[in-house]
């Protein structure tokens, strides 16, 4: 087969492929650590995606080795359906990314950086450097020194970086670092246009309620692996079921509720009782609690259901807490 | 790419003004001070061009000066992408690594080739148009650019001059015994004898004698007296100028090959100077046994033997027509091992710079 066949073929694959990132068994190393530990990753086209961990846990490692930017040890990377690194070239003409904190020379102005950079990508890349810097509210800042640039100002010229690639995946490292709420609230807004552009945005974020705010599904990666994936709403549906109960007699609430057989884990706070059941359990279980309290004399003055979040389940899912 | 690689470095406001200072500023200063002494005082201070004015900025300073500078925008080049946080940004456009580093030469080029011209065009303009009017030759004005046979009879009309001033560079044809016996007999404009009287016991030489010995010393300085010039012939200006260049570019191929290796910019430049201004006067004039061909390596020895003929080479000495290669201090080397040196040392740099690039985690 022609070297124009086998690249046509390529691009066919690439094409039809409907995840953004695809990795299978994907592993590094750094001597006796193992930073990515068999990562499998999924991440739809189209969508915002939340890549969470703890610190350590191999975030941004992962997404090093995404981009090229380290090799991997083991397994399959590919980019928007092109394999990394064999066609790295290609599919990371079609990629923005901001990884780690972003850095430019500092001599140079916010333009200047970006026009070294557009002179790296393809000939229209300088005819979006005006509308890249005018849509991260840079345009006005632009011919000033970067050394004279606020972290803020700077993470905005990172997405800026990435924006003349005019990129089909954005993978964005920690963007919300530095900003202040308005800036993370303009931030959150640009991925959501950015997404509803039909661009798929990778976040890893340690802001979870920023996470849950932008994406539709979620990564949980903890030491080097991926331990949960899936779109938040159905990973909230599995996260256990919390219930907080104000009532007379906590302390003896608590003995009968143990001794119905109720698999539930108790506690009994300031507020009352917190009750924790596993994900799954039917909501008819809370209406048990409420006759057994009510039939044994006790005073129930609340009885309500937490709505799960997403930080709740992270700290359950992750091992800093324990095992899940 | 070139070009806003070129804007990167030209936009270096320190390191810009640091080279320009280095390669233009030090030799326009000594030659401003040259030409306002003179142009004061012109009895205490000679002419601020001149040949060995020129010999001296180009083969002592520029040289030296040039690799310098050179080696520094190279080691800058190499380093701070990656120093500066840029190389990551740079390898997620997709771009080849090789393609990102390659760049960075014609850019370092385009702006050390200029600095380098700029200078070396001070230095030869000063040289050439503040040059001295006659030349002085072992202390005595002699004409400048005469034949053999018009030195020759120069010498016979100043023969007394000839004869108590030039240096006796006695051949082997010299017939010596002539001579005693006319410089024994000859007083000098001090009124003392040259030589111990009458040592050799003759007749008081004749006119035509005196005459004669003048014309013989004037034909045994004759080769040392065409290596003399006002100012600097075009063809050596030219020469000069571009193993000038040719010494540039190597110190911005070998500094930014060594600062991509290392990925740091102060070790490079640190190793860069030992390498130009320790090691290489010391390989290209200590014999070590058993080492030569190592010493024959080292592209600093190469350069000097490519030194254009009518220059000194490297370290002060020398000089003359041969040049280089014309030198006896220097370690023996070809011109074609020099080539080969040279290019070597451009290739070997360029693929280690480029393959550290290609292999190392952004």
């Amino acid at each position: 087969m022609s070297a124009t066949a086998l690249a046509d073929a390529s691009h066919r694959r690439a094409a039809e492929s409907q995840w953004a990132v695809e990795t299978h068994g994907l592993t590094k190393r750094f001597g006796e650590n193992v930073a990515v530990d068999g990562v499998e990753l999924l991440v739809p086209r189209g969508c915002a995606f939340g890549y969470l961990g703890p610190n350590g846990a191999g975030k941004t490692t992962l997404i090093r080795v995404l981009l090229g930017l380290t090799h991997a040890d083991a397994g399959t990377t590919s980019l928007l359906g092109y394999l990394v690194p064999k066609h790295r070239d290609v599919a990371l003409a079609r990629v923005g990314a901001i990884v780690d904190e972003p850095r430019f020379h500092g001599h140079l102005t916010g333009k200047e950086n970006l026009q070294i950079l557009a002179a790296a990508r393809e000939p229209e890349s300088r005819d979006r450097i005006g509308p890249s810097l005018e849509r991260v509210g840079l345009a006005g800042r632009a011919d000033d020194k970067v050394s004279k640039y606020s972290m803020g100002m700077r993470q905005r010229l990172g997405v800026a970086a990435c924006l003349i690639g005019d990129p089909q995946l954005l993978i964005l490292d920690e963007p919300m670092n530095g900003l202040d709420p308005a800036g993370m609230a303009e931030i959150r807004d640009m991925i959501l246009a950015l997404v509803a552009e039909g661009r798929t945005v990778v976040l890893s974020s340690h802001l979870l309620d920023e996470v849950e705010r932008t994406c539709d599904a979620v990564a949980i990666v903890d030491r080097g692996k991926i331990i949960r994936q899936g779109p938040i709403s159905e990973l909230l549906a599995g996260a256990s079921l919390m219930l907080q109960v104000e009532c007379s007699e906590p302390d003896r609430a608590r003995a009968l509720i143990e001794g119905a057989n109720i698999a539930a884990r108790i506690e009994v706070g300031q507020l009352g009782l917190g009750i924790s059941l596993p994900g799954g359990t039917p909501r008819d279980v809370a209406a048990e609690i409420n006759r057994i309290l009510v039939t044994e004399g006790i005073a129930v003055y609340r009885l309500q259901e937490v709505q799960a979040s997403l930080e709740a389940w992270f700290l359950q899912v992750t091992s800093r807490l324990g095992a899940p | 790419m070139i070009a806003t690689r070129f804007t990167e470095l030209r936009k270096r406001r320190g390191l810009m003004i640091a080279l320009i200072v280095v390669n233009i500023g030090i030799p326009t200063l000594f030659l401003t001070i040259r030409l306002l002494a003179h142009a004061f005082d012109p009895k205490s201070y000679g002419p601020a061009g001149g040949y060995s004015i020129y010999t001296g900025l180009v083969a002592g300073v520029m040289y030296v000066f040039g690799f310098i500078v050179a080696a520094t925008l190279g080691c800058t080049a190499g380093s701070v992408d990656l120093s500066e946080g840029m190389f990551r940004h740079l390898v997620v456009t997709g771009r080849s690594r090789l393609a990102l580093y390659l760049a960075r030469i014609p850019a370092g080029l385009a702006i050390v080739v200029p600095l380098v011209a700029i200078g070396f065009t001070i230095v030869c303009a000063v040289c050439v148009f503040a040059a001295p009017t006659k030349l002085s030759y072992d202390g005595v004005n002699v004409p400048v650019g005469l034949s053999r046979a018009g030195l020759e009879n120069w010498a016979e009309a100043h023969a007394n001059e000839v004869i108590c001033n030039f240096g006796l560079r006695v051949g082997p044809s010299t017939p010596k015994a002539d001579l005693n016996s006319v410089l024994d007999n000859v007083r000098c404009g001090n009124g003392v004898q040259f030589g111990p009287p009458s040592v050799s016991g003759g007749a008081k030489p004749t006119e035509a004698e005196i005459k004669g010995v003048a014309a013989q010393i004037a034909r045994t300085d004759y080769a040392d007296y065409a290596s003399q010039f006002l100012y600097p012939s075009n063809s050596l200006m030219i020469k000069s100028g571009l193993w000038l260049e040719l010494e540039a570019l190597i110190g911005l191929v070998v500094g930014l090959g060594l600062a991509s290796l290392l990925g740091q910019r102060t070790i490079s430049v640190i190793l860069m100077i030992v390498l130009e201004v320790i090691l290489t006067p010391i390989f290209s004039r200590t014999r070590i046994p058993h080492l030569l061909n190592l010493q024959r390596a080292v592209v600093g020895v190469a350069t000097a033997h490519l030194t254009p003929g009518g220059l000194p080479v490297l370290g002060g000495g020398g000089g003359g027509p041969g040049g280089g290669n014309g030198n006896p201090l220097l370690i023996p080397e070809s011109t074609t091992v020099a080539v080969c040196v040279i290019i070597a040392w451009l290739v070997v740099w360029t693929a280690l710079g480029a393959w550290r690039m290609m292999t190392r985690d952004a």
